[in-house]
């Protein structure tokens, strides 16, 4: 039989008292913060999962903030085309009545200035901005595209302004070259739009109503080029709407991840700690009574 | 034959002697029931020679302590240092493994990871506006606090380091702790042999010594031969020189992080290429991934300072004017802000995560070893205890024994004394 001696029992009862404190102090931690890893030791793969997770998180949410600026550039691009449209079917009207060679010189003269001033309206519309920069520029945002006045000619250049719209570096193109559809005015003589208008204005003021026909002509083909371009801009808000949708998923996913790995699981801990809390409660009651123990001299006389 | 008148009386006065020491013992063991070192001490009794008679008759002349010995196990005692010596070893390791962990202040928001989180975001937002200078600013002063983050990071590394270098010279220096054990066992180790050689008691003197090699044995793993004559030989952290050898101290020793104990914990974490070092290796491969993922990127003047790739010097060169978001020199292209926003969770982050990994997994093993040492250590102590410490119920029942060996005694020495009294008062009463 083992020989029990006073200093053991102090001993050992300081070491176990020790022990549960630590366990207890470790439960309360995790409950307080409410996360079971609160330092890289505490579960050091989960602690560098945690930091990846994180990282993705903060990379999600900039894709979500990408995402809804590039909403608002295709949103403001698709109200100008919108707008641009609603005046260019306002000159085919004027083009068809004036073609029927029923107008007076007059009647065709407040036409031009109508078509010149319709002309103005789109330059204007094509010079929109969105957070101070121009849309249609290409990457040449802070100069508008267009002039205005009578210079037709395009001022931005044809690069693309993407943004990157998921993981892996997916970007996509949120502007739109409106080059290719008002072009460069009659000096470029590319039958884009701005250069059909000025032909419709000159045709009307000179009264040339025979060449309105093959501006009308001219005129259907913009207005075809101004179909695809504004469908271009709604698949892209498409596009954008969906990688909302799936960068959404993802957060969750990496959210429920993170959750799994980092958080502590309430009820469980909330048992552990009763459990150990009155595990140290008795072993506390215990060790006093032991201590005080009267040893054989408290019962010797004499 | 016939025997001495007296000679009852001399063997009742060994009898109340001898009890009288045991009491003494005892007593002794009493008053060091708690003293630490302290080994039990026992007053062995032996037969004193006893008489011979004709006819081949012995005749007891009563009892004599023929020592007072310790309960000391040698086994247990050099268990007991070797378990302290790896509880020691342990214990420094995961005390400074925890301050490094605790320096890093992961996984929360306050750590590099979320710096290069936010670092990562600004260059995001700088390319969904390009010409903002607001946008720039914050590239600038977002890349400023990571640099300034991973500055102060592996300040605090190098200073943990020092720290425990500093310890360690602490330790090892001339007077030193290390020095005044040796010289201590050393004395010891004259004044036992002197003290045995007298024929005297030098039981004190050898739990002394005993306490002062349980104390070397925290500092280092040691060994030790006897060499007879109360001395020994004294090897310390498996050095092939031994630290004390009789009366001689061989000073200084070479200690190594094979030296075990607190000496070989605190050589293991600072010493060249040690467990630090290797951190700030780690923490200098992300700066270095950083500096050169990012800067490769970047047009003109480089966003980070090409000339500082480590921890310690990581700075950021570029001002909200010079950052370029573009090759093409377009004010609204951004090929360059969205490829920097894109090295989001590459090389750095990665070579960051596995860092805190390595760190946590060295922790968790020495607080794991902490635990287990700790534990073995507390057991190995208990048996220690049990064997060399005061029990006071033995006492007790052995103080019980001496008092009433000695009041026998006692007794023994009254009846004699009648005895003398009838044969003096009444035989020698004419003379």
């Amino acid at each position: 039989m083992e020989r029990i001696t006073e200093l053991m029992t102090s001993q050992s009862t300081i070491s176990n008292l020790n022990q549960q404190l630590n366990q207890l102090s470790s439960t309360e931690n995790e409950l307080s913060t409410g996360l079971s890893i609160n330092q890289p030791s505490d579960n050091p793969y989960g602690a560098s999962l945690a930091i990846q997770l994180n990282g993705q998180l903060s990379a999600l949410g900039s894709y979500t903030g990408n995402i809804s600026d590039g909403t608002a550039w295709t949103s403001q691009a698709d109200s100008s085309l919108m707008d641009i449209s609603d005046q260019v079917q306002t000159v085919q009207e004027l083009v068809v009545q004036a073609a029927n060679g029923t107008s007076t010189p007059a009647e065709l003269s407040a036409d031009a200035t109508e078509v010149n001033q319709l002309i103005a309206g789109i330059k204007q519309d094509a010079n929109a901005q969105y957070d101070g920069q121009y849309i249609f520029s290409g990457t040449d945002t802070t100069t508008a595209p267009y002039q205005a006045g009578s210079n037709d000619a395009y001022q931005g250049n044809s690069g693309a302004v993407n943004r990157t719209i998921g993981p892996g570096g997916t970007t996509v193109q949120v502007n739109t070259n409106i080059s290719q559809l008002l072009g460069s005015g009659q000096p470029a003589g590319d039958s884009l739009l701005l250069n059909t208008l000025r032909n419709i204005s000159q045709d009307m003021q000179a009264g040339n109503t025979a060449s309105l026909g093959n501006d009308l002509t001219s005129l259907h083909s913009n207005m075809a080029t101004l179909g695809q371009m504004q469908a271009n801009v709604g698949s892209i808000q498409d596009q954008l709407q969906l990688a909302s949708t799936r960068i959404e998923n993802l957060q969750t996913e990496v959210q429920t991840q993170l959750g799994s790995t980092e958080d502590v699981n309430m009820a469980q801990a909330m048992t552990q700690y009763s459990t150990e809390q009155a595990s140290y409660n008795a072993a506390l009651q215990a060790s006093a009574s032991v201590l005080q123990t009267d040893s054989l001299a408290n019962f010797l006389t004499g | 034959m016939p025997i001495s008148t007296f000679m009852g009386l001399q063997t009742a006065l060994s009898g109340l002697e001898a009890n009288q020491e045991g009491i003494q013992t005892t007593s002794n063991n009493i008053a060091n029931a708690s003293t630490p070192g302290y080994t039990e001490e026992t007053a062995v009794m032996t037969e004193d020679y006893p008489l011979s008679l004709p006819g081949g008759m012995q005749l007891g002349t009563g009892v004599d302590v023929a020592s007072i010995t310790r309960a000391s196990d040698e086994y247990l005692n050099n268990s007991y240092r070797a378990q302290n010596a790896a509880a020691s070893y342990a214990s420094t390791q995961s005390t400074t493994l925890n301050q490094v962990q605790s320096d890093l202040g992961e996984p929360s928001g306050t750590g590099i990871s979320s710096q290069l989180a936010s670092f990562w975001s600004a260059w995001n937002d700088l390319a969904n506006d390009p010409t903002s200078q607001a946008a720039r600013q914050t590239v600038v002063d977002d890349g400023t606090t990571l640099a300034g983050g991973l500055n102060s990071l592996s300040d605090q590394l190098t200073a943990v380091q020092s720290q425990v270098a500093q310890q360690y010279a602490d330790l090892t220096g001339t007077g030193g702790e290390l020095q005044s054990y040796a010289n201590q066992i050393a004395t010891l180790n004259g004044e036992i042999a002197q003290a045995q050689g007298s024929g005297a008691n030098a039981n004190q003197l050898e739990d002394q010594r005993d306490q002062a090699i349980n104390n070397l044995s925290s500092l280092g793993t040691v060994s030790y031969t006897d060499l007879g004559g109360g001395q020994l030989t004294l090897d310390f952290g498996g050095d092939a020189t031994p630290l004390v050898s009789g009366t001689t101290v061989n000073w200084p020793p070479t200690v190594t992080s094979a030296s075990g104990g607190e000496l070989g914990a605190l050589i293991s974490l600072s010493g060249p290429g040690g467990q630090i070092d290797s951190y700030l290796t780690d923490l200098n491969n992300v700066a270095n991934a950083l500096v050169s993922t990012v800067n490769t990127l970047s047009p003109g003047t480089p966003f980070f300072n090409p000339a500082d790739t480590t921890a310690a010097n990581i700075a950021v060169a570029a001002t909200a004017s010079t950052i370029q978001t573009t090759t093409t020199g377009n004010p609204g292209a951004n090929d360059v802000a969205l490829a920097i926003a894109n090295l989001s969770g590459g090389q750095a982050d990665q070579s960051y995560a596995a860092f805190v990994a390595q760190v946590g997994n060295d922790a968790q093993t020495a607080q794991n070893g902490q635990q287990t040492s700790q534990a073995l250590l507390t057991s190995i102590s208990s048996q220690v205890q049990s064997v060399s410490g005061v029990s006071l119920d033995q006492e007790m029942t052995n103080l019980l024994t001496y008092q009433q060996g000695y009041e026998a005694s006692a007794k023994v020495m009254t009846a004699m004394q009648n005895m003398l009294n009838t044969l003096i008062t009444q035989v020698g009463a004419g003379l």
